[in-house]
C-alpha cells in the first residue's frame, strides 16, 4: 500500500520513544564490561616464578620481567613492566602464561598524561594492593 | 479559569482608561494602549514558546533516535536552551564583507515580523481572538507567504552561493506548497462558510472538520510540514550541499532570530491546524484555552514525530510530490467537498 513504509517507520520510531535510550551516562554509571574483557593486567604474585614466557610471546615486546634465583636455585620474579603504550591487548601473554599467573581485569580506564606513565610496574601495583587489602602475604 | 485571560485583559484596559483620564490623553489613545499590551502579550507568548520547543525538539528527536538529549544544564537538561540563548546574546555580530549590508540586516528583522503578525488572528480560547477579522484565514495566508522574501532576502544579502542557492530553494519550496495548503484549507472554509475564525471553530460545535476532511487535513500536514521547512522537506539547509541555505553568514542574534521564526511559525501553523481541523479551543471539562494549547501542543509533537523519523526527500521528488499529487488531490478534494456540500446540503 502507498504510504505504508511511512506508518512503518513511525511506529518504529514511536517503540524507540517509549522504549530505553542506549545511552550510556558513562562518568556517573559504569558501563557494563563483559567478563572476558581485555582490560589492565593482573599478577598473580603467589603463581608467578618469573619464567618471562610472557614477554617472549608479546609481539610488540612490550613486556619486561626480570628474575633471580634463591638458594634453592627456584626462579622468582623480582621485576613485571609492561608498557602499556606499546601494548595491543591481544591477550597472547595471558594466553602464554604456563602457571595462569597473568590475567586481565575489568578495568579499562588506562590513559594518562605523560608517556612515561605508560609504563606499569605490576610488581609494585600487587604490593601496593596486598597492604591497602591487609590481606595475608 | 475559563476567562482568567480575558479577566486579565479588561483590568489592563480600565487601568489603561483610567491613565489616559489621568493623562488628559485623547480617548483613542487606549486603544493604541491596548493593541501595544496585546502584542507584547503575544510576543512573550510566542518567544517563551519558541524557547521551550527548542528543548522540547531536541529532548523528543533524542528519544524517538533511542539517546538521552540535552542533560547537563539544569534538571535533565531543561535550562539548555536557556544556555543557548545566552550564547547566542554573547556572540558576535558578524556580517560579510562582501555583503550587502542593508538586505542582510534587514531579513533578519523581516524575517520575524509577518512570523508574529499571524498571531493577531488565531484564536487562543473562547472570545480570545486579538483581531477576529472577517478574512482572518485569508490574512493568515497572505502574511505568511510574505515571509518566503525575507529568506530571499537574507539569501542573496549574504552574497554567498551557497545562501543563495537555499534562498532559491525555500522560494521555490515555500511558493509552491502554498497552492496544495490554502486548496486543502478551501475545504473547511467551504463547510464553514466563512474565512472569519470564530465563524469557523462555531461551525465545528458537533463535529471536528477532521472527519468531514481527512484528505484536506493530510494535504495540510504535508503542506505545512514543507511550508516550515521542516524534515522530511528540510532541503533549504543541508550540510553536504547548501551548508546551512540561507542562513549560513548568520551568527549570533541574527541566527537566534531566524531559529525563533522557525518555532513561531511552526506554533502557528499548528494553531492553524488545530483551528482549523481540530475544533479549535473547544472541548469539555477544561478551560477553552486550555483546550487550545493542548490541541497546538498535540499538533508541534506530530510534525516532531514526522520530522525525527522521515529521511529528506530529492528537491525534484519535492516538486514532483507537489504539483503531480497534491495539487490534483486537493482539487479533487474540493470537488467532492462541493458535490457533497449540494448534496448534503442540510450542512
Amino acid at each position: 500500500m502507498y504510504g505504508y513504509g511511512l506508518l512503518k517507520g513511525l511506529r518504529v520510531t514511536l517503540g524507540n520513544f517509549f522504549g530505553r535510550a542506549v545511552t550510556e551516562q558513562y562518568p556517573e554509571r559504569r558501563p557494563f564490561i563483559s567478563p572476558r574483557f581485555h582490560g589492565f593486567f593482573q599478577l598473580d604474585l603467589k603463581k608467578c616464578n618469573g619464567c618471562g614466557v610472557c614477554s617472549l610471546s608479546c609481539p610488540n615486546g612490550a613486556i619486561q620481567v626480570t628474575s633471580e634465583r634463591d638458594e634453592n636455585k627456584k626462579r622468582f620474579v623480582t621485576g613485571y613492566k609492561i608498557s602499556l603504550g606499546y601494548c595491543l591487548f591481544c591477550g597472547l601473554c595471558v594466553e602464554a602464561c604456563p602457571r595462569d599467573a597473568l590475567r586481565f581485569t575489568q578495568e579499562f580506564e588506562l590513559s594518562s598524561y605523560r608517556r612515561e606513565d605508560f609504563v606499569c610496574d605490576l610488581l609494585e601495583i600487587e604490593k601496593r594492593e596486598k597492604i591497602c587489602s591487609r590481606e595475608p602475604a | 479559569m475559563e476567562s482568567l485571560f480575558i479577566n486579565i485583559g479588561n483590568l489592563c484596559r480600565e487601568k489603561v482608561v483610567e491613565l489616559t483620564e489621568v493623562l488628559n490623553l485623547p480617548e483613542a489613545f487606549a486603544g493604541y494602549f491596548m493593541v501595544l499590551i496585546y502584542a507584547i502579550a503575544i510576543l512573550t507568548f510566542v518567544l517563551l514558546n519558541a524557547i521551550v520547543l527548542v528543548y522540547l525538539e531536541r529532548k523528543i528527536a533524542a528519544y524517538l533516535q533511542q539517546r538521552l538529549g540535552p542533560n547537563r544544564v539544569g534538571p535533565r537538561g531543561i535550562l539548555q536552551s536557556l544556555a543557548d540563548v545566552v550564547k547566542l546574546l554573547g556572540k558576535e555580530d558578524i556580517i560579510p564583507r562582501a555583503a550587502d549590508k542593508w538586505i542582510f540586516r534587514l531579513a533578519a528583522v523581516l524575517v520575524i515580523v509577518p512570523t508574529v503578525m499571524v498571531y493577531a488572528v488565531i484564536p487562543f480560547g473562547k472570545d480570545m481572538i486579538a483581531v477576529d477579522l472577517n478574512i482572518g484565514i485569508f490574512y493568515f495566508i497572505a502574511i505568511s507567504s510574505t515571509a518566503t522574501i525575507a529568506l530571499l532576502m537574507a539569501g542573496w544579502g549574504s552574497n554567498n552561493k551557497y545562501s543563495l542557492l537555499g534562498s532559491m530553494r525555500v522560494v521555490a519550496q515555500m511558493v509552491s506548497y502554498e497552492i496544495p495548503l490554502v486548496f486543502s484549507m478551501l475545504g473547511v472554509i467551504m463547510i464553514a462558510g466563512s474565512l472569519q475564525m470564530s465563524d469557523i471553530v462555531a461551525a465545528q460545535k458537533d463535529m471536528w472538520f477532521i472527519v468531514f476532511q481527512p484528505v484536506a487535513f493530510l494535504i495540510f500536514i504535508i503542506a505545512a510540514t514543507a511550508e516550515l521547512n521542516r524534515g522530511p522537506f528540510d532541503l533549504p539547509e543541508g550540510e553536504q550541499e547548501i551548508i546551512a541555505g540561507p542562513f549560513t553568514e548568520y551568527s549570533g542574534m541574527r541566527y537566534a532570530l531566524f531559529f525563533t521564526a522557525e518555532y513561531a511559525n511552526l506554533i502557528s501553523t499548528s494553531a492553524i491546524a488545530a483551528t482549523l481541523f481540530l475544533g479549535g479551543p473547544s472541548g469539555p471539562w477544561l478551560p477553552s484555552w486550555m483546550w487550545f494549547l493542548i490541541k497546538v501542543y498535540a499538533m508541534i509533537l506530530f510534525f516532531m514525530w514526522i520530522r525525527w523519523t522521515i529521511p529528506r526527500i530529492r528537491i525534484d521528488h519535492l516538486m514532483k510530490l507537489n504539483w503531480k499529487f497534491l495539487v490534483p488531490l486537493s482539487l479533487v478534494n474540493i470537488f467532492v467537498t462541493g458535490v457533497a456540500l449540494k448534496l448534503f446540503s442540510g450542512w
